[in-house]
């Protein structure tokens, strides 16, 4: 049986039966890389909230677990009011979400302390804020999707090529 | 982008497909149906049989069904860890987090971590054990085969609690349109654990989480399932042999159960209590892991005690496999059977004297660490014992290159690159400088993918006609086989490369310089992938429509004296059920004999002026369809904007008409009508190609060259690569319209001939 298999295998054309699935595969693995990425960047905008980066609040009682009672000098401190009405929003959120976290979903001028992490002074106590995820936006070229497509397409039809192959080679010997 | 919401309906699209592929092929291999609606009594019936069906995989208590059982749920967690795998390598398409957040990330790969590692490779392994140990000991059964069926049921709760965040992250969106924040808040903050798979305190205590703590739950149950199965293996091989299997020829493959088990027995009840300690420090205040208590470099102490023999304990039951599989198809006997036993007895033991390699950067007493990178860098030997064994075995061998046997060699080699780059880790200043980068992601993935998953391929090939009594598709698998090691070598080389220039591991940001390295990387990956699938497709499609195995030694083993005891259990049971003679297997020639084919493809005698004018007419029938094929193709590419219009209007211009794009294009029309069909016929006696379509392709592809020159206008990077493939496959349809059209037309006029004649 087994031998049986092998003879056939090697009678066939092993260009056809190996080497073009095989080109095939590697385009379609080169097409997803191509086509999923290419597709998202079409559609990311209505899905995330991208260009927004995430700020992490940390409650006063943590906040005094990181530094003790006295915050190191280094660390820099915002007034809540100070605060763009974005950052305000955002620090808000990030109270109230389980993880802590939210979006700043605007202009965000304080970016640069958010980033080295700040002290904000929110009703009276400490909270200790970071920039946690930038959250970029996705840039990907305009003809990357559709080439992406295209090469899983060609691929697929490269990994189809075996059982063609063989139809064909029936048509043709069909003729003796 | 939405992370729980992708893998979930990625999964949910893997298992349809499966189930959709299954029924459709059960449906068209089960008898012919009247081709009536099905009736109400047909539904009833249906009904009745799955709920049978049911209840007997609920309950059953034999060995080899619940092999099956772990076999399939341990190959759905692998699924399960592979997707999350396929995400990783998506988000490092690009240098920056854009794809996913850095959190998601995160999470990503600690659940792959622990997917794979806890509920994908042992599961697998007790399955094929299961299965087969009491078939190659001469047993009834195992010895508790109630412990075993018990043992089995514990992990699908374990790996749903292990991943519950995912579910409830879905639960969560697909809720909160609908419902206000606060009623919905469970499910709001649950998510997938992002600490690493190696829960390293004080992270693991901090994270708020709760994920973690059934995550936590989830992993002890699954340790208790591992113990139960290894104590039910350690007593079947230990007093359930039959009379004439003795310790010195006790197969391979139960040794290296045996020692497994044996690890499993010592390792895993630490693990259950490093995790019970966990839990009490995140749930009741307890300081095990505390600065002010135990410290956390205690977790990492208790993890890797069990961390550590964990890594023997995927690889032992693999390298088991390939010593039982590899002689088969080589035609020798194992080398040096002993000395394998030996040195995998003496990795079961070294294999709890080298934890503390995990820990080199943790500033242990440097007497202390070198004295594990002493035995780290011993542990190397018996390893490589087995190597040269395998090597010598395959040495001047008659080797048969099937599917099962490129993959042992394939397993060979990406063993032998994981093992050595092990080795330089385990020198105290090497690990010092990568233990945190992509060199260690490559090299344990070397082992983790190149001889685990490898292996348990192999084996699903090598005992397929045995389990189902059916082929498997043997030219896919020879190509699955060659596709799963270009694409694990190419994906871990790679990474091992970047990990030597000093990339970082567990970072979604990388530095850009390293994008195109990583591009590559993940390429491989989906070759992975797209290689898993392919075999996944093989497993289901052949179990209907494979070709039933009509002998008892169907990889000709006897000839070799290698009819092991469970091939000899297949035979007894083929001539019982089938009634089929144990007999020496036949040799049979295939039909299909390539120097058949008459030299003049177009069948005549005569010169290539009297071939062409006897045949001018059906080629220009194929060569107008082959132009319209390739329309299609061209039409696209002027879509996508690739291709530009107006260069036709070159062509009319290259034969002295005005430059019309209309003209040109009906040029163009009679150019592939007539034109290019004359001249094919003229040449195509001098093109490579046995067949004709295989020389149309190639013709077809030398005449696309002189298209990507003449219809150039200045494209570049991707446009320029998009041009030339639209060009190149356009001319392919071309061709093959071409070829097969005129074919087609011709055998059509030899039949008529032939009727009119005879
Ligand atoms: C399908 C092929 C696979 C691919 C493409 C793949 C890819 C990856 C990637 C990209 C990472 C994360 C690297 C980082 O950022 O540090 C990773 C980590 C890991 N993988 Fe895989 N992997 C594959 C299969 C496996 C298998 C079969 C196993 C185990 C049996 C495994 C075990 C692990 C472990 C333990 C980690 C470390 C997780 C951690 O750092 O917490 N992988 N893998
Ligand atoms: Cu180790």
């Amino acid at each position: 049986m087994a031998a049986e298999a092998d003879d056939e295998a090697d009678s066939e054309s092993a260009l056809f039966t190996y080497g073009v699935p095989f080109v095939g595969v590697l385009l379609v693995a080169v097409g997803i890389a191509a086509a999923v990425p290419g597709a998202y960047a079409l559609i990311q905008e209505d899905l995330t909230p991208c260009g927004a980066p995430s700020i992490a609040v940390e409650s006063p009682e943590e906040t005094d677990r990181r530094f003790g009672d006295a915050p190191p000098p280094t660390v820099d401190r915002l007034d809540f009011a100070a605060l763009a009405p974005a950052e305000q929003a955002a620090f808000e959120a990030a109270l109230d979400d389980p993880i802590g976290e939210a979006h700043v979903e605007g202009a965000f001028p304080n970016a640069e302390t958010f980033r080295d992490g700040t002290l904000v002074t929110y009703e009276g106590e400490h909270y200790y804020a970071t920039v946690v995820a930038e959250n970029p936006c996705f840039q990907a070229a305009p003809l990357q999707f559709p080439l992406g497509v295209f090469a899983i397409a060609l691929g697929i039809v490269g990994i189809l090529t075996p059982p063609a192959y063989r139809r064909l080679v029936a048509l043709e010997t069909g003729l003796e | 982008m939405n992370r729980a919401l992708v893998e979930a309906s990625a999964l949910g699209l893997l298992a349809v497909s499966c189930l959709l592929l299954w029924v459709r092929l059960r449906r068209a291999a089960g008898p012919q149906s009247d081709g009536g609606y099905p009736t109400r009594e047909r539904l009833r019936f249906e009904l009745d049989h799955l709920r049978r069906q049911l209840a007997r995989w609920l309950t059953t208590t034999d060995h080899r069904e619940v092999g099956i059982l772990y076999i399939v749920f341990g190959t759905v967690a692998g699924l399960w860890g592979g997707v999350d795998a396929m995400m990783l390598r998506t988000e490092l398409l690009t240098p920056p987090t854009d794809i996913w957040s850095p959190e998601t990330y995160n999470a990503l790969f600690t659940t792959h971590g622990i997917t794979m590692l806890i509920f994908f490779v042992l599961p697998v392994f007790y399955g094929v054990g299961n299965y087969f140990l009491p078939l190659l000991l001469g047993a009834d059964d195992m010895a508790f085969p109630r412990v075993n069926a018990l043992g089995f049921w514990l992990l699908p709760p374990a790996l749903l609690l292990a991943r519950a965040g995912l579910f409830v992250q879905v639960g969560g969106q697909l809720l909160s349109p609908v419902f206000p924040q606060e009623t919905i808040r469970f499910f709001l903050t649950l998510r997938e654990v992002s600490v690493g798979w190696t829960l390293y305190a004080p992270l693991s205590v901090q994270s708020v989480n709760p994920q973690i703590d059934l995550l936590l739950i989830g992993l002890h149950l699954s340790g208790v399932a591992t113990t139960l199965g290894a104590i039910n293996f350690i007593v079947t091989i230990v007093y359930e042999r039959a009379e004439d299997v003795t310790w010195a020829n006790l197969d391979i493959f139960s040794w290296n159960m045996l020692v497994t088990s044996g690890l499993v027995l010592f390792a895993f009840p630490l693990l259950g209590s490093a995790i019970l300690m966990l839990l009490l420090d995140r749930n009741f205040g307890t300081t095990f892991f505390a600065v002010e208590g135990g410290g956390p470099i205690l977790w990492q102490h208790l993890f890797w005690f069990w961390g550590h023999p964990e890594v023997y304990i995927l690889f032992l039951p693999a390298t088991g496999l390939l010593s039982t599989i590899l002689p088969k198809f080589v035609g020798r006997r194992l080398f040096g059977y002993k000395f394998i036993v030996y040195s995998t007895l003496g990795l079961g033991i070294l294999s709890f004297a080298v934890w503390a390699h995990h820990m080199f950067t943790t500033g242990i007493d440097p007497g202390i660490r070198a004295s594990f990178m002493a035995n780290s860098i011993v542990i190397a030997i018996p390893s490589a014992i087995k190597v040269f064994n395998w090597l010598t075995t395959m040495w001047d061998g008659d080797i048969r290159t099937t599917a099962p046997l490129i993959l042992a060699a394939g397993s060979i080699g990406t063993f032998i690159v994981g093992g050595v780059t092990g080795v330089f880790l385990a020198v105290i200043p090497v690990d010092i400088l990568y233990h945190g980068t992509y060199y260690v992601v490559g090299h344990f993935h070397l082992i983790v993918v190149g001889i685990i998953p490898f292996m348990m391929i192999a084996a699903s090939y090598y005992w397929y006609p045995l389990l189902t009594g059916r082929w498997y598709d043997r030219r896919l698998a020879q190509f699955q086989s060659v596709l799963l090691i270009f694409g694990s070598t190419v994906t871990f080389t790679t990474l091992l490369i970047i990990g030597g220039l000093g990339l970082p591991r567990r970072q979604a940001v990388y530095p850009p310089e390293y994008q195109f390295a990583s591009q590559i990387a993940t390429v491989g990956a989906y070759v992975i992938g797209l290689a898993a699938l392919l075999w996944l497709y093989n497993m289901v499609a052949s179990y209907w429509q494979g070709d039933p195995v009509r002998t008892t030694d169907p990889w000709n083993l006897k000839a070799t004296g290698q009819f092991t005891r469970e091939w000899q259990w297949f035979e007894g049971r083929m001539v019982e059920k089938y009634d089929v003679t144990p007999a020496e297997p036949e040799t049979v020639r295939p039909a299909y004999d390539p120097e058949g084919e008459p030299s003049g493809l177009l069948g005549g005698v005569g010169t290539v002026a009297q071939t062409v004018s006897r045949n001018a007419w059906m080629a220009a029938v194929g060569g107008f369809v082959g132009t319209v094929l390739m329309s299609g193709g061209l039409g696209t590419a002027i879509l996508i904007g690739v291709l530009d219009p107006a260069s036709f209007g070159e062509i009319a211009e290259l034969v002295g008409l005005p430059a019309s794009p209309l003209l040109g294009t009906l040029l163009f029309l009679i150019g592939g009508t007539v034109t290019w069909p004359l001249v094919f016929l003229a040449f195509q006696e001098y093109l490579p190609g046995r067949l004709l379509f295989e020389t149309g392709l190639v013709f077809a592809t030398l005449i696309s060259t002189g298209f990507v020159v003449a219809f150039y206008t200045g494209q570049a990077g991707l446009a320029l690569i998009g041009y030339v493939g639209f060009v190149v496959v356009a001319h392919w349809a071309y061709g093959l319209g071409l070829s097969v059209t005129f074919q087609y037309l011709r055998r059509r006029q030899r039949a008529k001939r032939g009727r009119g004649g005879g």
